[in-house]
């Protein structure tokens, strides 16, 4: 029994992480009122990324994060373009995003011949002589870098948005973009800049999938982690911290399905594969039936700005 | 657009625009799109020249017989979008709707339930209530629990599509096959071709359009949908009964949707598989959106889709373009006609 839940524990990490940098990224671009769901295709952009950019350069897994950070970012200004300059819906913009990436992704992990290919990808830490902690150890000090960055990268973005000027102004556009607007601070560069940035880590999120994790690409393999990353920017109220510990929970249910099956458990495997999504639905009834209406959501949110609109 | 300078771009909203020139926008936004997804198929390896050829062809004989056979679930889907959206429930789960659709046309065969002569009707029945059933979950939802319908119609097609997998994989597997695939539909079971190649799927389709068309255009219903989607306080305020009409809505949506897995199966496959219902959730929002959430419009956008569809199919069989490329070409062109909106609505000066 310890023995199971050591195993499952310890990989709950590398399952959560995808959730909790995607909807980091989704909060800071949300934050600045744009109402973002292009999360899971640029996840896609980031997954075949990192393994296309591993397969080129035969190895590099860190340089392969860093330019699925790049690409997602620069699929994500198209995005941008659509509801900050040309003011489309913003549902519309994303969902076509979203459907852009899956195509293009679909298509060049065919094309390139990258599909099921397998990677080296990023070896888990040794952290003597903490990882031999029983238990703990294994839990703890024996995950790979990024589960440790990923904590680092939430307390700066935290610290960025609540107390940096750009992190203020980033915040004050997507509350009131008119009175943003009338105190000297750029609507549009301030809302493309959260989305770019955002994006980044939501390409982070999906180069780790098929980098770290997986260690290959399969056409959507980011399997609706874009949608659960979207509803748990809700449940965490657009704020970061929540966001992680809603992520530790998606993770820890994700992880256990194939743990349950490894034990011998006879459970029919594809309901098993249900529970993230049937997981995600629970949590928002419970968040409609406890949160207020409208109670945190950024003021400006899904709302273009369009400044000689103003009234 | 800096204040500074003296000379830049300002931009004007217009008070309105002729409608010969809003048109001009929307076919120039088309042509823009199309254009970028030509040039993106040149890309990946076609030649423009035999793009061309190929599209000529899908309107003739076999082809042509194809596309009104695919044309027929993407007006279903594209109807069950387009009146959702018409109250502003953004119902993505088409996909999940469809599957459920499929599944419970597909038990009423595998079960033998009702005389052979009266099984396909009852299919259809079956398939628009699995998939009215399957949209009404997330209507409930929303309206209960103010869940977004976005977010819990998307997640529900994942679950839709792993109890497909669970029954295809277990209890209704073809026990001749190692596929995963039920068992084939009896002969009766399926929509046949009436006369000159017209699949009965279409006749279908085109029976629900125009109900659905007398529904929006004639009707009391379709007269509260407007007002529900126009100020849901005010429509409550003046007695319209805004949680029945949002309800009804999404019960029919989810029946359309149903009912393009019903004549999917039961028309192109034959039996249940495991892809049925691929492709479908974003082509249903794009004849929407592209038809301004009119059925008759519907019908017209559905078939161009088709046309898409089959051009897909045949660059994935003699091109080995993966079929991820209509969804691709779906979104350029969503996004283009999007875009349009903005020329519409705005003018672009330049001052000196």
């Amino acid at each position: 029994m310890i023995a199971f839940i050591t195993n499952w524990l310890a990989d709950a990490p590398t399952t959560a992480v995808p959730y909790a940098l995607a909807a980091l990224g989704l909060i800071i671009s949300e934050r600045s009122g744009v109402l973002n769901l292009t999360a899971e295709g640029l996840m896609l952009v980031g997954a075949l990324t990192g393994v296309g950019t591993c397969l080129t350069l035969d190895g590099y897994p860190v340089v392969a994060l860093i330019a699925a950070m790049a690409a997602a970012s620069c699929v994500s200004l198209l995005f941008a373009g659509l509801v900050v300059v040309l003011r489309v819906n913003q549902v519309i913009a994303g969902l076509s995003t979203v459907f852009f990436c899956q195509g293009l992704t679909g298509l060049i992990g065919t094309l390139a011949n990258w599909q099921n290919k397998h990677i080296e990808g990023l070896p888990r830490l040794d952290l003597w002589p903490l990882s031999d902690i029983p238990v703990i150890g294994r839990i703890f000090f024996m995950q790979d870098a990024i589960v440790y960055l990923t904590i680092v990268i939430f307390i700066l973005v935290n610290w960025w948005l609540s107390s940096t000027m750009m992190g203020l102004r980033i915040r004050s556009v997507g509350e009131s973009p008119a009175a943003a607007d009338a105190a000297g601070i750029s609507v549009a560069l301030h809302r493309v800049l959260a989305i770019a940035l955002g994006s980044s880590l939501i390409g982070l999120a999906g180069g780790y999938i098929s980098v770290v994790n997986v260690k290959l690409w399969v056409t959507g393999m980011t399997g609706g982690r874009g949608w659960i990353a979207v509803a748990l920017v809700v449940f965490a109220r657009w704020a970061p911290w929540p966001a992680l510990w809603g992520a530790l929970l998606f993770g820890c249910i994700e992880a256990v399905i194939p743990h349950i099956a490894a034990a011998g458990i006879r459970v029919p495997q594809y309901l098993m594969m249900m529970t993230p999504y049937l997981a995600t639905i629970a949590v928002m009834i419970w968040v409609g039936a406890t949160q207020r209406v409208g109670g945190s959501e950024p003021g400006a949110l899904g709302q273009p700005h369009v400044r000689e609109e103003r009234r | 657009m800096s204040q500074s300078s003296r000379s830049r771009f300002v931009l004007d909203v217009r008070q309105s625009l002729p409608g010969w020139k809003q048109s001009l926008f929307l076919a120039a936004s088309l042509v823009v799109g199309l254009a970028i997804s030509v040039a993106i198929l040149w890309a990946a390896g076609i030649d423009p020249i035999e793009l061309a050829g190929e599209l000529a062809g899908v309107f003739n004989g076999d082809s042509l017989r194809g596309v009104l056979v695919q044309a027929a679930p993407l007006m279903l889907v594209g109807l069950a979008a387009s009146l959702a959206f018409r109250i502003g429930f953004w119902n993505l789960g088409l996909e999940g709707q469809m599957v459920f659709g499929g599944i419970f046309a597909g038990g009423v065969s595998i079960y033998e339930i009702g005389p052979p002569e009266t099984r396909i009707f009852l299919m259809a029945v079956a398939a628009a209530i699995g998939g009215a059933m399957w949209c009404l979950v997330a209507g409930l939802l929303k309206i209960r629990f103010r869940v977004n319908e976005i977010i819990a119609t998307l997640l529900l097609n994942y679950v839709a599509v792993y109890f497909l997998f669970d029954l295809l994989y277990g209890a209704w597997q073809d026990a001749k096959t190692a596929f995963p695939q039920s068992t084939p539909f009896q002969p009766f079971e399926r929509l046949h071709d009436l006369g000159d190649g017209v699949n009965a799927g279409l006749l279908v389709a085109i029976i629900v359009i125009l109900a659905a068309g007398w529904l929006i255009h004639f009707s009391r219903v379709g007269f509260y949908m407007r007002f529900v989607n126009a100020n849901p306080n005010m429509a409550k305020v003046l007695g319209v009964p805004v949680r029945a009409v949002t309800l009804w809505t999404v019960v029919i949506s989810g029946a359309c949707a149903g009912l393009a897995g019903f004549v999917n199966v039961a028309s192109q496959e034959g039996r249940l598989t495991e892809s049925y219902a691929d492709g479908y959730v974003f082509s249903g929002v794009l004849i929407a959106f592209l038809s301004r959430n009119d059925p008759i419009i519907v019908a017209v956008v559905g078939f161009l889709i088709a046309v898409l569809f089959i051009t897909g199919q045949t660059l994935q069989v003699f091109y080995q373009i993966p079929f991820t490329m209509v969804q691709l070409i779906e979104a350029i062109i969503v996004m283009s006609v999007a875009s349009s909106e903005f020329f519409i609505r705005h003018r672009i000066r330049w001052i000196r």
